[in-house]
């Protein structure tokens, strides 16, 4: 017993050992997470965390905007004299455009054409936590496997597209947002119809990448989800453009883009349940193999 | 029994981490309350219990994120180690090394958790973190970590044999 205990104080009394052997055994942590050997272990102990964390999401979120609504009550006066005023605008712009919807949908009917959109099922969630690093941009809702959430889900809201299911417990699962840097999202521009790619950045902000130098790119533009690579369904607002940048030294024009979400503050999303993401990877990995 | 302090006090820095400091981020930076709790701990604590609290620290913090779990461990492993290196060396931490090392600690920290994300297949770009993601956390780990000490050493006085459980050097 007391040789035991001797050597172990013996070998942790040599630094560099001690230190080498807690690095294996987080390596051996981090390679057997990435394995997926751990997913039973790490859903169990997350539902506790994830239910605590709900409720004190909830708490932080309503102190937070609680001071931000003081603090901007100011402006918020001004701005809504001017979106009275856009409102009545926009109120005969949608007469206007009821009209057109009217004659599209009579068009589609005679095509036989549904749109997915239409067809989509949803199942709700509230947001219970935001990822704890700075550097990967995920949120946490409280919907999982029994729900019918899969992975590579699409989540959206009113506003438009959040991101995409990565990881699901049975009761939780985690949205890796359109704003993380390891997203990437076929786009097409609404207007003319340009398609492009949407990354996030370190800023949290998106970029549209790949558009042709030919293209006409202006501000204001609509950026849609293109259903290109089978992620996303097609036509899912992902955000305006707000500027647009051309190096003459590259093949193509970047445009910034904002989302009309703002993500700090999400409560509540919306999982595409009825869309099932297609795997293409087969394809990739026969192209790569092809001389 | 300070090994076991580690759980709750780390639990509720991690739901903290995870709800309230969102809320405070400036640009995409925040302060990390679980890097500063494992720092604050490992200037009177032995180098056993540091790293016990260096590993439940990671870990939990990784339960609520992206990462692979143990991502986060081995900058706070090399944070203790590093700390108990230097208590060596030196006779006494100050307060003004404690903020050197909070500065030194989040660089470390980062420069670890981006390496080890980078090989674990997410995208990483160094450059563009560093300002926007590594420079805030320090200024924000730079002021958050003398309330936090001092919430440390309290708990440490109190709960552990009159507070002289904790020995500065390591045998």
């Amino acid at each position: 017993m007391n040789q035991g205990t001797g050597f172990r104080r013996n070998w942790r009394a040599n630094r560099g050992l001690y230190l080498l052997v807690c690095l294996l055994i987080a390596s051996g942590l981090i390679v057997a997470s990435r394995a997926g050997l751990l997913s039973p272990v790490e859903g169990v102990i997350a539902v506790p965390f994830n239910a605590v964390s709900g409720v004190l999401n909830r708490i932080a979120l309503t102190i937070s905007n609680t001071i931000s609504d003081i603090a901007e009550i100011q402006s918020l006066r001004q701005r809504n004299a001017e979106l009275e005023e856009a409102l009545a605008l926009f109120q005969s712009e949608l007469v206007e455009l009821r009209e057109i919807a009217s004659d599209y949908q009579r068009l589609t009917d005679l095509l036989d054409y549904t749109t997915t959109a239409r067809n989509q099922q949803t199942v709700a969630a509230d947001v219970v936590g935001v990822d704890q690093l700075s550097l990967i941009r995920t949120i946490t809702i409280n919907r999982g496997a029994r729900d019918g959430i899969a992975i590579g889900m699409p989540v959206v809201t009113g506003q438009g597209l959040v991101g995409r299911v990565m990881d699901v417990t049975a009761n939780a699962a985690r949205v890796l947002l359109i704003t993380d840097q390891s997203s990437a999202v076929s786009a097409r521009l609404q207007n003319s119809r340009v398609e492009g790619s949407v990354i996030g950045l370190t800023s949290g902000n998106l970029r549209m990448t790949y558009i042709p130098l030919n293209a006409t790119v202006q501000e204001g533009d609509l950026a849609l989800t293109s259903g290109l690579g089978g992620n996303f369904p097609p036509d899912i607002v992902i955000g305006q453009v707000t500027s647009v940048r051309e190096v003459q030294s590259e093949l193509y024009k970047e445009a910034e883009i904002r989302s009309l979400i703002n993500f700090d503050t999400l409560e509540f999303v919306l999982v595409v349940t009825s869309f099932q993401p297609i795997d293409v990877s087969s394809f990739e990995t026969a192209n790569d193999r092809s001389p | 029994m300070s090994r076991w302090l580690s759980i709750p006090i780390l639990a509720a820095a991690v739901l903290l981490q995870a709800t309230f400091v969102p809320q405070v981020r400036i640009l995409g930076g925040g302060p990390d309350l679980v890097f500063l709790f494992v720092l604050a701990w490992s200037v009177h604590a032995p180098l056993d219990t540091c790293v016990v609290w260096a590993f439940v620290g990671g870990i939990m913090q990784d339960l609520l994120s992206a990462a692979p779990t143990g991502a986060s461990v081995p900058g706070l492993v090399l944070l203790v180690f590093g700390m108990h290196q230097l208590k060596r060396q030196v006779y006494d931490i100050s307060l003004v090394m404690l903020a050197g090392l909070a500065l030194a600690g989040t660089l470390l920290q980062q420069i670890m958790l981006m390496i080890v994300l980078a090989l674990s297949g997410f995208t990483v770009y160094p450059a563009e973190n560093f300002s926007y993601i590594v420079v805030p956390t320090m200024a924000y780990n730079l002021v958050a970590i003398w309330p936090i000490y001092w919430f440390v050493r309290r708990i440490q006085k109190r709960y552990t044999r009159d507070g002289r459980v904790f020995v500065t050097r390591d045998a």
